[in-house]
Order: C-alpha cells, then structure tokens, then sequence
C-alpha cells in the first residue's frame, strides 16, 4: 500500500514537472503564430502594391514597419496567450514540434515565394 | 567608411549571437545545478547579441543597402539581391523572434533536468545555429555580389 502510494505521487511529479509555465507557453504560442504571419505579410506585401506602399510610408521603409508589426504581435498576443488557462494540457515536447513546425513552413514559403528569382 | 564599419558590427553581433548558442546547445546538453546559472546567462546573452545585430543591421539595410542594391542589381549576379538578401531579410526574423523567446524558455520552463524542457531549449538554439550560418553564407554571397557588380 505504502509503494503504491509513493508511485502515484512520483507520476504526479513526473507529469507536473514536464507541464509548461503559463508565460514559456504564451510566449511560445506567440512566436509560432508569429512566424507564419512572418511570412503571410512578406507575401501580402509583395504581391499587393497598396499595402507596400502603406508600410513604406508607416514607418519610412516597409522593413521597418514589417520588424515593428512582428516584435510587437509577438509581445502583445506573448501577454494574451499568457492569461490563457491552458497551461495544463501543454508540455514542451508540443511546444518544440509547433516551434520547428512554424520555423520549417515560414522558411518555406519564403524560399519558395523568391526561389523563381534565382532560377531567372 | 560609416558604412562599412556599421555593416562589420552588424557581422560580428549575429556571429556573436552564434557561438553564444553553440555554447548554450553544449551547456544545455549537460544541464544541471551546477551551470543552470551560465545557461541562463548564456540564453539572455543570445537574445542581446540577435537584438543589437538586428537594431545595427536595420539600421545600416535602411541606410546604405540602397546603393550596393543599386549596384548588384545592374551587375553579372542580380539574384544575390534579389534572391539572397530578399530570403535574408525576412527570415532574420525567425531568428530574432527564436533568440527573444530564448530566455523565456530557460527561465520559464524548468527544471531542465527534464528531457522534454531541455529538448525544447535544444530545438531553439539548432535553429539560431542553422538559419544563422544561413546569414552568415547569404551575407557572403550578397558582399561578393557587390564586388561581382562594382566589375562591371
């Protein structure tokens, strides 16, 4: 009775100890949401003239205002997600696969949105 | 001269930011009590170095870039700008969100001792460490696309 006892507190240990801290799963979710709108507004952007030339003028050069727009989606939707009562159902493990997922398909599309300059 | 001594500092932090992520994979690889307090100087030290060649290379791309544009543009290597330093330019922000979200992994998510929390912190700096060689080559690439154009 006693083993039985301490197994089922060292899974409960084991399984607090891998769940995410509310501010590394915001944050974490904030920069794979981020990364894709990294490469939605290269896109955007370079296939719609209007909306370079907005971002030109916002800030004076349309890589200004494109950093500007993603630290600062990062740290606003990094505070939202933060205040999410998810938590729990979170580990890094899922955390990881989403991060390298996000990075993989944003360095895709950009690559790929450029690669016929290369070719040309 | 303005120019390239900005563009060297520029070179120098994301290198810096580099190694410090090298050293933070090895550091992480061997986590324990006795060097969790390096790991997280090291993961704030990444995202300081990313920021400054961020803040220093934004500065010189929006300054200077235009004429060296100007002139790889009209040169035997058009795709050095157009290819290169388009990819470049924008994903030197996965970098730069990975390298900001860095210290929030470390500080926020222990006990590294935890396979799951340490890989986590692994995956982040492979990526620092491979899309920042990939600037590294790219910036090579683009720098020798100068030199191909200032020919003629």
């Amino acid at each position: 009775m006693k083993m039985k006892k301490v197994s089922v507190k060292g899974k409960k240990l084991m399984k607090s100890a891998t769940k995410m801290n509310k501010y590394a799963l915001g944050f974490g979710l904030s920069l794979v949401v981020t990364n894709l709108l990294n490469a939605v507004i290269l896109v955007v952007k370079e296939v719609s003239a209007p909306v370079m030339n907005a971002m030109k003028a916002a800030l004076g050069h349309h890589w200004t205002t494109h950093a500007a727009l993603l630290i600062f989606l990062f740290i606003i939707l990094g505070a939202v997600f933060s205040t999410y009562e998810v938590a729990a159902k979170w580990d890094s493990r899922k955390m990881m696969y989403y991060i390298i997922g996000s990075v993989v398909i944003s360095v895709a599309i950009v690559t790929v949105f450029f690669l016929p300059y290369l070719i040309a | 001269m303005l120019n390239h001594g900005i563009m060297m500092l520029h070179v120098l932090f994301g290198v810096l930011g580099i190694l410090c992520a090298v050293a933070l994979f090895m550091d992480v690889l061997n986590a324990g009590a006795k060097n969790y307090q390096r790991i997280k100087i090291l993961s704030l030290t990444v995202a300081a170095f990313l920021v400054v060649s961020f803040l220093v290379g934004g500065y010189w791309y929006v300054t200077f870039y235009g004429a060296e544009r100007d002139i790889i543009k009209a040169g035997a290597w058009p795709w050095a700008h157009n290819f290169f330093m388009e990819v470049k330019e924008h994903i030197f922000f996965a970098m730069l969100l990975l390298g900001l979200y860095l210290p929030i992994a470390v500080y926020k998510n222990t006990p590294l001792t935890s396979r799951k929390n340490k890989n986590l912190v692994l995956a982040i700096c492979a990526m620092i460490i491979l899309l920042g060689v990939f600037m590294e080559g790219a910036g090579g690439i683009i720098s020798k696309g100068v030199t191909i154009g200032l020919r003629g």
